[in-house]
């Protein structure tokens, strides 16, 4: 369960988010889409504990990430659009690295099964450096699943996929959502938002300008009916 | 390919509004009081150290560069980088264009005169930085000069080392990338080269032969023996033009810094015409060190350069993640192992060995005083290291900042993800810095009768035990604090090495180095208190005070990590992508 109150995040004078709220329960995957410099980002980032909001709250499986973020943090997991992984770490380290880090029990069993799901059990013994960008990607993305975190959040998650990689990594999201983990992505692909998400974040320079699940959003717009979801979005965003 | 005015003009206005953007970047930090202060203190600590403090004093420095057999050691030291260069393709990041200057200038309208003119220009903004930096340092006392003829000097040595590695470069990458074409097409550069290491080798042998006669005279002997030998024609001629180069900097006065200057500038405007006309060949070269370059510069923004893998394809094995312990333990296991496969550490520690062995072995077994040379040179070395280790090893947030979105996001708390970085460079440092200390009573094994009674008793080996870790901590607490503070002023990540960065390493160790001097007033202070106490400067009495000041300079750190900490958790990752 993701809970956001009036989250609000400025630079000096500059407002990269305007109070914010939103819920995604358990189950849930919510499209966070937005034109470029909406403050998709930043919203992902203040999720993920790694910017402190100006103001409001934010809470990540019911704990306050602000008071006690490392117990939030235990439960959530945040893949970035570009793939962060060491260099000097093989792929089976890194899982091994992460499993270490959020205390994953029976860690050789799941790193096995990802390396399997991921399709990287003949690079286990591969560095960063000798994978393409896609094999990294996937990398990052099993790394930030291996502690079957309860929220996930991606930037840009089929970035650097094949279409073999694309279709599992769809099929990767959809389950952890039926596991019943909270799920964000944020994309600027609107046919993989239409697919996988139940719900739809617009916002549109650092202000939410449609929330719910798409039926609800459409219904919002009656003028739209029978348009596809990338007019919808053009005209929510114009 | 003829040159157009237009993309010159381009290239001009690109490095121009470069440079310019970038002073006023700089400029606009200046908004923020935290770098207003720390600007107005080190200013004030460089006038302090680098002007005020050295009126009417003689700083070393100038009178070692013009003191005797100076200009010929220094000259074979810089004909010795030069054949690195040349024999070991060393310096491939002398060609590298950024991927920005690669994808906009190498599909352009842009001849490859102009652009090897463009790579000149850009070189001279670092040189220009390391003249200002260095003439400010032998500005007292050395040889009468006007700061601007000293200044001369430094621009047109570095200058010319600048464009020779280039040169160099675009010669061995030429040769490497098209075989026998290549080395035809740069026949007289590798000619000219070829000949002036034969004469040096022939040179250096008759140095050897010499040095062993004279081996008993001790280190000073040999030196001088050295010298003379690298005197003698031949091996002269060889080091000539190193000795035009270096002349004017080391000239003892007006009249001789100009005579001096009219061949150094002869041979820069000679370097200028020679890598001008090596147009041909250069693309591929300096696309290829662009390609290398890149990868580098990846590799480097998350672990230190290095070959991760052997030859054979072997992964350097690293200790099992630690399957106790905190969290944290996950974050030394992964700087460990950057330590490891990254090479620099590994390799630091293996030189080190190497060289103090081979000397200490050879001290002893040739000459009386050579083996108190060593001994020497260990401690002063062994200094040198604890002050200047934390720009060797970087395996720590320095290394780690470029990911701060990855580190934040994990489940550990500021404070102690900092400390676990700082404490895993400091083992490892403290590892070094005992091994080097602990070669003496290794070299003892050698010959134990030569080294009798020589040897550093108990007390003392227990002092340094005790303060190195001390003392590296600190050392790493101040530069991982100056990184996490100042991520727009310290080098993140990517570390280019050679003179590109002597100033500013100058300028960062400068600024440690007085913040290490003030956090240890009051250790020292207890330290002189216990020895007073102990009535004692040698024996237990200084074991015991090195503890009660190590352990007064920790607990001095342990609320800086906290508050490092704090700052690590409340860091904005756009301070840290803004430096990128």
């Amino acid at each position: 369960m993701i809970e956001v109150e009036g989250f609000r995040k400025t630079y000096g004078d500059h407002v990269a988010v305007h109070a914010l709220d939103l819920t995604v329960a358990p189950g849930s995957v919510l499209g966070l889409v937005g034109p470029n410099g909406a403050g998709k980002t930043t919203t992902l980032r203040a999720l993920a504990g790694i910017l402190r909001p100006t103001s409001g709250t934010i809470r990540i499986a019911g704990i306050d990430l602000a008071t006690d973020p490392v117990t939030a943090k235990a439960r959530l997991a945040f893949i970035p659009d570009e793939p962060q992984l060491f260099d000097y770490l093989t792929v089976e380290e890194h899982l091994q690295f992460s499993a270490r880090l959020y205390g994953v029990p029976d860690a050789a069993g799941r790193i096995a099964a990802l390396l399997g799901e991921l399709d990287l059990t003949d690079k286990r013994q591969a560095l960063p450096g000798e994978l393409s960008r896609g094999m990294k990607q996937k990398l990052a993305i099993g790394c930030g699943l291996l502690h079957q975190p309860q929220v996930l959040l991606l930037d840009e998650p089929l970035t650097g996929l094949d279409p073999v990689g694309i279709r599992r990594m769809k099929a990767t999201i959809s389950a952890r959502a039926r596991d019943g983990a909270a799920v964000i992505l944020s994309s600027h692909l609107l046919h993989l938002v239409e697919e996988l998400c139940t719900h739809l974040l617009v916002i549109r320079r650092g202000e939410a300008v449609a929330w719910g699940t798409i039926a609800d959003i459409r219904a919002g717009h009656p003028e739209l009916a029978g348009e596809s979801l990338e007019a919808l979005f053009l005209a929510l965003t114009a | 390919m003829s040159g157009h005015p237009a993309p010159a003009r381009a290239l001009g206005y690109l490095y121009v509004r470069t440079a310019v953007n970038r002073g006023r970047q700089q400029l606009q930090r200046l908004r923020s009081p935290r770098y207003l202060v720390a600007l107005a203190l080190g200013a004030t600590y460089l006038w302090w150290a680098l002007i005020r403090n050295t009126q009417g004093v003689e700083s070393p420095l100038p009178g070692l560069v013009t003191s005797d057999g100076f200009g010929t050691v220094a000259s074979l030291l810089l004909l010795l980088s030069a054949a690195r260069w040349w024999l070991f393709d060393a310096d491939r990041g002398a060609l590298a264009f950024t991927p920005a200057e690669v994808h906009f200038l190498f599909a352009a309208p842009v001849s490859r005169r102009t652009l090897i003119l463009a790579r000149l220009l850009r070189l001279q903004l670092a040189i220009l930085a390391n003249t200002v930096v260095l003439t400010v340092l032998l500005r007292a006392g050395a040889g009468n000069l006007a700061a601007w003829q000293r200044a001369l000097a430094l621009w047109t040595l570095f200058s010319t080392v600048a464009i020779h590695r280039l040169g160099a470069a675009i010669v061995r990458r030429s040769a490497a990338t098209e075989g026998l074409v290549g080395v035809r097409r740069h026949g007289g550069a590798l000619l000219v080269f070829g000949a002036m290491a034969i004469a040096l080798g022939i040179g250096l042998f008759d140095a050897v032969a010499a040095g062993r006669a004279a081996s008993a005279g001790g280190v000073r002997e040999l030196v001088s023996v050295l010298v003379d030998a690298l005197q003698a024609p031949l091996p002269a001629a060889a080091l000539q033009p190193a000795t035009w180069l270096l002349a004017p900097v080391t000239a003892a006065g007006r009249a001789p810094w100009g005579a001096a200057m009219v061949p150094a500038l002869l041979l820069l405007l000679g370097h200028v015409a020679w890598v001008l006309r090596l147009d041909r060949g250069f693309e591929e070269a300096a696309l290829e060190a662009s390609r290398y370059r890149a990868e580098r510069l990846l590799r480097l923004r998350s672990a230190q350069p290095g070959m991760q893998r052997s030859r054979r394809g072997a992964l350097t094995a690293i200790p099992p993640l630690p399957v106790w312990g905190p969290p944290e333990m996950a974050i030394v296991w992964k700087n460990v192992a950057a330590a490891l496969r990254g090479g620099s550490w590994r390799s630091q520690l293996l030189l080190m060995v190497g060289i103090m062995t081979v000397l200490g072995t050879v001290g002893i077994r040739m000459a009386r005083g050579v083996d108190e040379a060593v001994y020497g040179m260990i401690t002063v070395w062994a200094i040198m290291m604890l002050f200047l280790g934390p720009l060797w090893l970087r395996t720590d947030l320095r290394l780690d900042l470029p990911r701060l979105d990855q580190l934040k996001s994990l489940p550990i708390p500021g404070w102690r993800l900092v400390a676990a970085e700082i404490v895993t460079v400091t083992v490892l440092h403290s590892i070094s810095v005992w091994t080097l200390l602990a070669l003496p009573f290794v070299l003892a094994l050698v010959d134990p009768a030569a080294l009798a009674g020589r040897l550093p008793g108990a007390p003392l080996v227990v002092a340094a035990a005790l303060g190195v870790p001390a003392i590296n901590a600190l050392q790493f607490t101040i530069h991982n604090g100056m990184a996490l503070l100042f991520p727009a002023w310290v080098r993140l990540g990517a570390e280019p090495r050679g003179i590109e960065v002597l100033g500013q390493n100058l300028l960062t160790t400068g600024a440690a180095t007085f913040v290490a001097a003030v956090a240890l007033v009051f250790p020292v202070g207890v330290t002189a208190l216990v020895l007073w106490l102990a009535d004692a400067g040698e024996g237990w009495g200084l074991a015991a005070a090195v503890f009660a000041g190590s352990l007064l300079l920790l607990l001095e750190l342990w609320p800086v990590l906290h508050w490092l900490g704090e700052h690590f958790e409340t860091m904005d990752p756009r301070e840290v992508a803004a430096t990128g």
